[in-house]
C-alpha cells in the first residue's frame, strides 16, 4: 500500500434499548465523533462510509449514506457508500476508507456505523426474523435458524470434538460482561460472575441468555486520515498496518465446514499479520477486540487468530490469559456480550476502543498497560467471512 | 405575525393506515415454488411427489445443495435432479426457546433445528416430534414432507425430519 493511514479518534452514542430513531442515532454518533476531534469538522470530510446492516428492515429506510451526509452537513466530493456485510459491516466500511486513503483518492474520511434494532418488545419476532436471513433464507432461515441456535451448534460441536466445557463458555461471558461494567456506553453494565451465566434462561441450549450479545440500538464513528493530515490533529493515533479478509464459497449449511472452527478467520488474520509483520500474535498483540457475538465465538477465535492451539480455546480462558491483565487483553470494552451489538456499529466501536487504548483515554479500570499493537476481528453471517485488522500505535 | 391556525379551523381530518396486515409476502420465509417463479421448481415438484432431490452437475459430477441452475464448481449449466437419501444423522442441533422469529412465535415452540448429515450433503432442518434433551449427536432421523398454509396462491411444500423409531 502506498500511503500510511491512521484512525485519529471518534465517538459513540449510548448503546442499548434507546428512545431514538435511526436518524437520531446517526446524528448523535456523528456529533460525538466531531466533538471528540475539535480540529475536524463536516467540511473536512472527503469520504463518507456508513456501516448499516438492516435499515430497510429496522427503520424502513434505504440510501442511508446520503441520509447521514444530509444529517451531518457533509458535502462529499470523493467517495460515499454504505457497506453491508452483516455483522462485519462496520469493519468493511473501515476497510474501504483505509483503501481509499492509502490509494491517494482522499485524505480524510468519516466512518459511521449505525443500527436501530429495538422496535418494542411486541415486535421482537419481526426483528429476529429479519436477522435469520443472513444464511440462505430459502433453505436455512426458513427453518427458524436464527443466530442463537446456529452458534449453539458450534458450542455443541466444539464441546464434542475438543471437550470444551460449559464452565469455559461461562468464563468468557462473565469476563466480557464484567469488563463492560466499566464501559460508559455499554448496554449491559453489571458485573456478572460465571455461575450467573447458567442461571440465566436457556435461549438455545447449550447457550443461555448471558452467552448472547444483545439486540442493541447505537452508533459509533471514527475519523481516518492520511499521515500528513493525521499529524496535524494528534500525536497518538492507531495506524492501520494490516487488513485481511477471507470468504469461503459457502454461505449455507451444506457448504460450511464442520461447525467447530473458522478457517477463514485463520486465513484473514494470517494475511493481516503478514502485512503488519507479526510473527507471533500472542506475544506481539496487546489488545484485541474480537467478535464475541456468542461466548463460544470468542473461544474458537482464540484458536483461529493464533492465540491458542486448535481445540485449546477453552483452556486459554480457563488459564486466565485473555483478561485485561493477561497475555492479551481480549475485549476490554466488554465485547458484543457486554456492550451489545448494534450490527453496523460494532466494528467501528471496536476500532475506536483500540485507538483510545493507545491514547490512554478509556476509564482506568479497563486501560490495558501501555498497549502498542491491537487487533480487530469480525465474523459475519454464517461465519463464512472473516475480517481482521491490525492497528499499531507506531506507523510502520 | 403569520396566521397560525390550520386550514381545518379546528376540526382535524382523519387519515388511516391499517392496524394489522396479514403476514406480508416479503416476510414469508417460504419461497414461491412454481415454474413461473423459480427455476428450481423441479426441486419443489419432486418434494410434492414425495422425493427429496437436488442438482448434480452432468459435466463435473458435483452434487449441490441447495439446488442450483449454475454449477459453482465448473460454471456449467447442464444439471440434473438426483435423489437424496431420506434418512440421515444429526450432526448438530439446538432447541430454540427464546428469540423466536415471526410466524413461529405462537405455535411450534420450542422447536428443534439441526444440521442433518445425509451423506452426500448436509442441510439444516426442523426436527419434529423431538425435544433437545432426548437427542444426541449421531441419532438417526428420517424425512417428513409438510404442506404449507400461508400467503401464496399455490400449494407449497417443505421438508422436515423426525427421529427414527
Ligand atoms: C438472546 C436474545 C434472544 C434475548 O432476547 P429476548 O428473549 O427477547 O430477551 P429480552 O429482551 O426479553 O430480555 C430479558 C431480560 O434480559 C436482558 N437481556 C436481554 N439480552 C441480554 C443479553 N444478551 N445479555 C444480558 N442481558 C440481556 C434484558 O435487558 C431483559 O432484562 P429486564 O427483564 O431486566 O428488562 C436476544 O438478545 C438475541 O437474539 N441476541 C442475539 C443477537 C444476534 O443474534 N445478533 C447477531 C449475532 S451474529
Ligand atoms: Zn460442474
Amino acid at each position: 500500500m502506498t500511503r500510511n493511514v491512521a484512525i485519529v479518534g471518534g465517538g459513540q452514542t449510548n448503546w442499548g434499548d434507546r428512545k431514538a430513531t435511526w436518524k437520531d442515532l446517526a446524528q448523535e454518533g456523528g456529533k460525538a465523533t466531531f466533538d471528540a476531534i475539535p480540529d475536524v469538522g463536516p467540511e473536512d470530510i472527503e469520504g463518507l462510509f456508513v456501516g448499516a446492516v438492516q435499515p430497510e428492515r429496522f427503520a424502513n429506510q434505504t440510501h442511508v449514506a446520503p441520509m447521514v451526509a444530509e444529517l451531518l452537513g457533509i458535502d462529499v466530493d470523493e467517495m460515499i457508500a454504505r457497506t453491508e456485510l452483516a455483522c462485519a459491516s462496520g469493519q468493511a466500511a473501515l476497510r474501504y476508507a483505509w483503501l481509499a486513503i492509502a490509494a491517494g483518492q482522499l485524505d480524510v474520511a468519516l466512518v459511521l456505523g449505525v443500527e436501530k434494532m429495538n422496535l418494542g418488545r411486541e415486535h421482537m419476532p419481526e426483528v429476529q426474523s429479519s436477522m435469520a436471513n443472513v444464511l440462505d433464507r430459502e433453505f436455512d432461515g426458513v427453518n427458524g435458524l436464527a443466530a442463537p441456535p446456529f452458534f449453539a451448534w458450534y458450542a455443541q460441536r466444539h464441546m464434542h470434538e475438543y471437550g470444551t466445557t460449559r464452565e469455559q463458555l461461562s468464563l468468557v461471558a462473565a469476563k466480557n460482561k464484567t469488563n463492560a461494567s466499566k464501559t460508559e456506553f455499554a448496554q449491559f453494565q453489571s458485573e456478572i460472575d460465571p455461575d450467573e451465566i447458567t442461571d440465566s434462561p436457556e435461549i438455545a441450549p447449550p447457550l443461555h441468555l448471558y452467552d448472547c450479545s444483545g439486540i442493541t440500538d447505537g452508533a459509533a464513528g471514527v475519523i481516518l486520515m492520511s499521515e500528513e493530515k493525521a499529524r496535524e490533529v494528534t500525536d497518538t493515533a492507531a495506524w492501520i498496518t494490516g487488513s485481511g479478509q477471507s470468504s469461503m464459497a459457502g454461505n449455507s449449511i451444506n457448504n460450511l465446514p464442520s461447525f467447530d472452527g473458522w478457517p477463514q478467520a485463520r486465513k484473514a488474520s494470517q494475511s493481516a499479520y503478514d502485512q503488519a509483520g507479526i510473527d507471533d500474535p500472542l506475544a506481539e498483540i496487546d489488545v484485541a477486540e474480537i467478535h464475541d457475538c456468542f461466548s463460544i465465538s470468542e473461544i474458537i477465535e482464540y484458536e483461529e487468530l493464533g492465540f491458542a492451539e486448535e481445540g485449546k480455546g477453552g483452556q486459554f480462558i480457563e488459564d486466565g490469559r485473555s483478561y485485561i491483565d493477561g497475555d492479551v487483553a481480549v475485549n476490554p470494552r466488554g465485547g458484543l456480550l457486554g456492550c451489545g451489538h448494534p450490527l453496523g456499529a460494532t466494528g467501528v466501536s471496536q476500532a475506536l476502543e483500540i485507538t483510545q487504548q493507545f491514547q490512554g483515554t478509556v476509564t482506568d479500570d479497563r486501560q490495558v498497560d501501555n498497549p502498542t499493537t491491537g487487533l480487530l476481528h469480525n465474523l459475519s453471517g454464517s461465519g463464512s467471512v472473516h475480517s481482521v485488522m491490525v492497528l499499531d500505535r507506531n506507523q510502520r | 405575525m403569520t396566521d397560525t391556525t390550520d386550514s381545518n379551523s379546528g376540526k382535524r381530518e382523519r387519515i388511516s393506515v391499517p392496524e394489522e396486515i396479514e403476514l406480508p409476502r416479503l416476510l414469508d420465509f417460504y419461497d414461491l415454488q412454481t415454474e413461473d417463479q423459480t427455476q428450481i421448481h423441479e426441486f419443489y415438484d419432486n418434494l410434492q411427489e414425495g422425493q427429496l432431490t437436488t442438482t448434480q452437475c452432468c459435466d463435473c459430477e458435483e452434487i449441490h445443495f441447495p439446488p442450483r441452475i449454475v454449477c459453482p464448481e465448473c460454471t456449467g449449466d447442464n444439471l440434473e435432479y438426483v435423489e437424496l437419501p431420506h434418512e440421515g444423522e444429526l450432526f448438530a442441533f439446538s432447541e430454540v426457546r427464546g428469540g423466536l422469529p415471526l410466524g413461529l412465535s405462537e405455535h411450534d415452540v420450542p422447536y428443534v433445528v439441526a444440521a442433518v448429515d445425509l451423506g452426500p450433503i448436509k442441510l439444516s432442518a426442523r426436527i419434529d416430534d423431538a425435544s433437545y434433551g432426548d437427542l444426541e449427536i449421531g441419532d438417526p432421523v428420517e424425512l417428513k414432507i409438510v404442506e404449507i398454509d400461508g400467503p401464496a396462491d399455490h400449494k407449497r411444500f417443505f421438508y422436515r425430519f423426525v427421529p427414527q423409531r
